[in-house]
């Protein structure tokens, strides 16, 4: 009973390099498969203002839709199915829902439903689905996966019937909804002409710029993950120094501080100025992946900057972190990645997710 | 917890009374537990709610439970 004193609930961070222009870099990949995003920083050393190259991105960032008392029903809907499922891509996520104690429901960009429930409304629904991997000894939550994009799933199939009769007379079940739709030149209707009959109101993700000054940035070589003594800091320092600057925390305590010890990790510069941004919503692959393309389009130029970085945050109460792999929450529902991207273009990727989380791919 | 233990006060924002501390792994679960049972300082009542926690410092910068729209 003493060791649970000492014993942290598990994590993991995963750290890969490759190269962005290289054919088989996965950076893209990694992206596209984390769907459902509400926090996106980047931060520039040696840059004082918005870049020239990232104006028209962050002037375009879209727009996401908040519709309130949603029944799920909707999305088994064929009208639905039809317009936002099979032609572009269709993200949806339960809002204000807690993913260890509420039922939480999310539509993916490859047409799955998923349904994260607790285990009375499991049985009342009587649909298929399989325990979840972090209930425990006694199952006390399940996930059901339908593919609505699946040829099977047509409007006269018996699973088709099934699932709609379970989530429209069964057991209902209604949540307020994040929604966005990436149509990709796909004509047709919008989400917001779609759902008028719903009360939808249309977001705009919300934007922060800060510039700091005299920042002490770690020394880092693209090709030293692990950093390298006296030359270059390792990834879990940089990590950690990036956590440093966005909480705002002091970077030059010394050790004898009675407040804090925590310092920049050696060695490490000074430079005059760093650009900041956060952007928070409810924001989609297809647009963090041109903000990325953007900030490497940053060093096509000669810059002072070695190298830059993009942190991105998922939801802590979303039912998958990256595909389809389940996630949960139990201390924190931690689910973030964050690039670094240097001025070859070589970039690092680490991803991070907590205990009731598998493996980031 | 602060004395056998060594606990950084990472932030502190006198406005929004909230802070960011930072323990060793093996003391996680002492000091959220002694910050959950310290009802009293100088003789005035307190409580401390815990809002997010992390082994990454860079989780804390990005709370989805507290995303207002």
């Amino acid at each position: 009973p003493w060791q649970r004193l000492r014993q942290a609930p598990r994590h993991l961070l995963v750290c890969e390099r490759g190269h962005v222009r290289h054919e088989r870099s996965r950076h893209a990949a990694h992206v596209r498969d984390h769907a459902y995003n509400c926090g996106v920083s980047f931060l520039i050393p040696e840059c004082g203002i918005l870049p020239e190259v990232l104006k028209s991105t962050i002037a375009d960032l879209g727009e996401y839709y908040l519709v309130k008392n949603l029944s799920v029903h909707e999305f088994v809907a064929h009208e639905f199915i039809d317009a936002f499922v099979k032609k572009g891509s269709c993200y949806a996520l339960t809002y204000n829902t807690k993913i260890d104690q509420d039922n939480t429901a999310a539509v993916l960009p490859n047409g799955k439903l998923i349904l994260s429930v607790d285990k009375d409304t499991y049985e009342e629904l009587g649909l298929q689905g399989r325990p979840s991997r972090y209930s425990g000894k006694k199952v006390m939550r399940y996930i059901i996966t339908i593919d609505l994009a699946d040829s099977s799933f047509h409007p006269d199939s018996k699973k088709h019937n099934r699932v709609l009769w379970a989530l429209k007379e069964k057991k209902p079940l209604e949540f307020d909804f994040l929604m966005a739709w990436h149509s990709a030149g796909a004509e047709g209707s919008t989400l917001m002409s779609y759902f008028s009959k719903n009360q939808i109101r249309a977001l705009k993700p919300k934007i922060t710029f800060s510039t700091l000054r005299d920042l002490q940035c770690p020394v880092l070589q693209s090709n030293e993950l692990q950093g390298q003594p006296e030359e270059s800091c390792g990834t879990e320092e940089l990590f950690e120094w990036l956590g440093a600057v966005l909480n705002q925390v002091s970077l030059d305590n010394k050790s004898s501080s009675f407040l804090s010890t925590y310092c920049c990790p050696q060695p490490s510069v000074v430079v005059e100025k760093a650009f900041l941004c956060t952007i928070t919503g409810f924001i989609i692959p297809e647009k963090i992946i041109q903000l990325l393309d953007q900030l490497c389009c940053y060093f096509g130029e000669p810059k002072l900057a070695y190298w830059l970085t993009l942190t991105v945050h998922g939801f802590a109460d979303s039912p998958v972190s990256w595909r389809e792999s389940e996630h949960g929450f139990h201390k924190g529902g931690e689910n973030l990645y964050n690039f670094v991207i240097f001025r070859n273009l070589d970039y690092w990727l680490q991803m991070a997710v907590g205990t009731n989380d598998d493996c980031p791919p | 917890v602060g004395a056998a233990l060594p606990v950084d006060v990472l932030t502190y924002e006198e406005k929004t009374l909230c802070a960011i501390l930072r323990v060793i792994s093996s003391g996680f679960v002492k000091l959220w537990s002694a910050l959950t049972l310290l009802g009293f300082y100088q003789n005035r009542r307190c409580a401390f709610r815990v809002l997010q926690a992390s082994p990454f410092l860079l989780a804390l910068s990005g709370n989805s439970r507290e995303l207002v729209l």
